[in-house]
């Protein structure tokens, strides 16, 4: 008996702990956000807007148990209603700033305590995580999660607001992002497709036709150029790293030159990541930050990386070229 | 090169002509993705289950493009769980977080926009080196970076609220708020041995036949992870006395 329980408990707290239960309480935020979008007047496409984050909930509720054509077949629909300019902003109740500013003045210093507990709960997830030698990365997005949620509460405990005002201001949030929200998964989803075209085996033999094989610095620099431009168009340097690897580093440079592969892969990695500072393909560093600060000029956050990226880049290659010639 | 070669780069030309014509993203990216999957003759679907049936849609063995995209979709709910977050921080905003914020910031009066990021991008390399991954945007930067550093501009301009700092200047502090972050997500990961992008690294060159030890990777990896700091440096810097400048004509 004593048993059973401890499993049982387990599997519970398994349960709990896993990412899929984060997944359905941010579906079941999403159904909230759609039924206020239904009811929201002010919405112009409030019937578009509100199946547009109806369907997204079904994806993160059921996404782990629905058969994945029919996801795919979603996702579709939530792309057509979002191209015919179906999702739209509505009216949030919002409060102006002098409303603001007089209940700082009440909550004062307060008012941190729910937002502090997002990255405390995150943090403290992902250390735990670390610490019982689970996935790290899990712990961080189930963290997350719970981060949320305690903020919520907190922040209901704290303000002594209604839940609906909250969800409301939440909504008000997500809206000002509006269907960028998605644009991530969209492009790890692109980024699958392009694996399975082999689109990656094609632009690497290209770099393989036009180098000449016996200068080391040329053939520095394309490796490091092929993993920026790849990463740019793939939005990801980890998927650019094993063509690029596997087409030029492995058989252009560390083979002939007899070069340490820790030093020179390392590197090349790390070129993919100033590639990606300067791609919209990067969407979730780079265009949902831009929505997420409500910036008005979306590519605002590549434009101000675009100097950085170019000097770390050249850096790259010339540290590349004289790590190889020294060590 | 052939023809089909040829098609299959199609989906890139689609997708940067698209954006640069700034077409909706969405639409876009799905458009690429199906003209690129049908160009290198992969099938609709999978065939499985109803599809079976199916003489054109499906070919056998060969995973359908609707198929990938749901799988690679729910595969990635990840990265849109900061969803999850927005309530509480609308509410509050509602409560005058960004106002509190701003009298936080100056309380400290050494505190500018330019020293905020290059704190928060060592910050975020140090977040690296114990190995803990962090969704830094909806987790640190739109709830307490950014509402820092317009504090911080604020009393850089003498502005006595956010509105009165010039809009150029805020929308230029969200792009270093997310730039800081980038920045030290991106290098400072590496200095780790439990970070994906080390394992990615070590599992690849292995696969390649070079045994190589994950130590060594973040060995080579101090480096580039200094310069990137010191560059971050000098752009936040940079961002400072450009600040201080206008604030001095302003008045």
């Amino acid at each position: 008996m004593m048993q059973t329980t401890a499993v049982s408990f387990s599997s519970i707290t398994n349960a709990l702990l896993s990412l899929n239960s984060v997944y359905v309480l941010t579906g079941l935020v999403l159904w909230v956000f759609a039924a206020m979008t239904f009811r929201d007047r002010a919405n112009k496409r409030r019937n578009g807007s509100g199946m547009f984050w109806l369907i997204l909930g079904v994806i993160f509720v059921f996404g782990g148990v629905i058969p994945h054509w029919l996801t795919g077949l979603l996702v579709l629909a939530m792309v057509g209603i979002d191209g015919t300019g179906g999702v739209a902003r509505g009216h949030y109740n919002e409060s102006t700033k002098e409303e603001q500013a007089s209940r700082a003045a009440r909550l004062r210093d307060k008012i941190f305590i729910p937002v502090l507990s997002i990255p405390i709960v995150t943090f403290g997830f992902a250390i735990a995580f670390r610490l019982l030698k689970l996935d790290v990365n899990r712990g961080a997005l189930v963290g997350l999660g719970f981060g949320g949620v305690t903020a919520m509460a907190t922040c209901l405990w704290i303000t002594r607001d209604k839940t609906r005002v909250m969800m409301q201001e939440g909504r008000r949030l997500n809206d000002a992002m509006g269907a960028v929200n998605i644009l991530p998964q969209l492009l790890a989803s692109l980024g699958v497709i392009f694996t399975a075209a082999k689109v990656g085996d094609l632009i690497a033999s290209g770099i393989y036709r036009i180098i000449p094989a016996d200068s080391l610095f040329l053939l520095v620099l394309a490796n490091c150029l092929g993993m920026a431009l790849f990463t740019i168009v793939m939005g990801n340097s980890f998927a650019a790293f094993p063509v690029i690897a596997t087409g030029v580093l492995a058989p252009l440079i560390i083979q002939p030159f007899g070069v340490r592969p820790e030093m020179v892969a390392i590197i090349t990695l790390t070129a993919g990541s100033s590639g990606t500072l300067m791609t919209p393909m990067a969407a979730n560093f780079n265009i949902v930050p831009a929505a997420l600060l409500n910036m008005r000029d979306q590519y605002g956050v590549i434009k101000f990386q675009l100097p950085f990226a170019v000097t770390i880049w050249s850096l790259h290659v010339i540290l590349m070229w004289l790590m190889i010639k020294l060590v | 090169m052939h023809l089909t070669d040829l098609l299959k780069l199609s989906g890139i030309a689609i997708v940067i002509i698209g954006l640069a014509l700034r077409l909706r993203t969405t639409l876009v990216v799905v458009t690429a993705g199906l003209v690129t999957g049908l160009a290198a003759g992969l099938p609709l679907f999978s065939s499985e289950g109803i599809f079976q049936t199916l003489p054109f849609l499906t070919k056998p063995g060969q995973e359908g493009i609707v198929n990938m995209l749901g799988r690679a979709f729910t595969d990635n709910r990840l990265m849109t769980l900061f969803i999850i977050t927005l309530p509480a921080i609308g509410l509050a905003e509602r409560h005058g977080l960004q106002e509190q914020s701003a009298a936080l910031i100056r309380r400290f009066r050494a505190a500018t926009v330019g020293r905020l990021q290059i704190i928060y991008q060592v910050f975020r390399v140090l977040t690296g080196i114990l190995g803990v991954r962090l969704n830094g945007h909806p987790s640190f930067v739109r709830p307490l970076i950014f509402p820092m550093s317009v504090g911080a501009a604020e009393a850089t301009f003498g502005a006595a609220t956010a509105d009165d700092v010039p809009e150029d200047v805020v929308e230029e502090i969200k792009a270093a708020n997310a730039a800081s972050e980038n920045y030290g997500n991106f290098y400072g990961q590496n200095l780790s041995p439990v970070q994906p992008g080390i394992l990615l690294v070590f599992g690849v060159m292995a696969g390649l036949g070079y045994a190589v030890s994950v130590w060594s990777l973040v060995m080579f990896a101090i480096p580039i992870t200094t310069i990137s700091v010191v560059l971050g440096a000098i752009q936040f810097r940079l961002l400072d006395r450009r600040y201080r400048r206008k604030a001095a004509t302003i008045r």
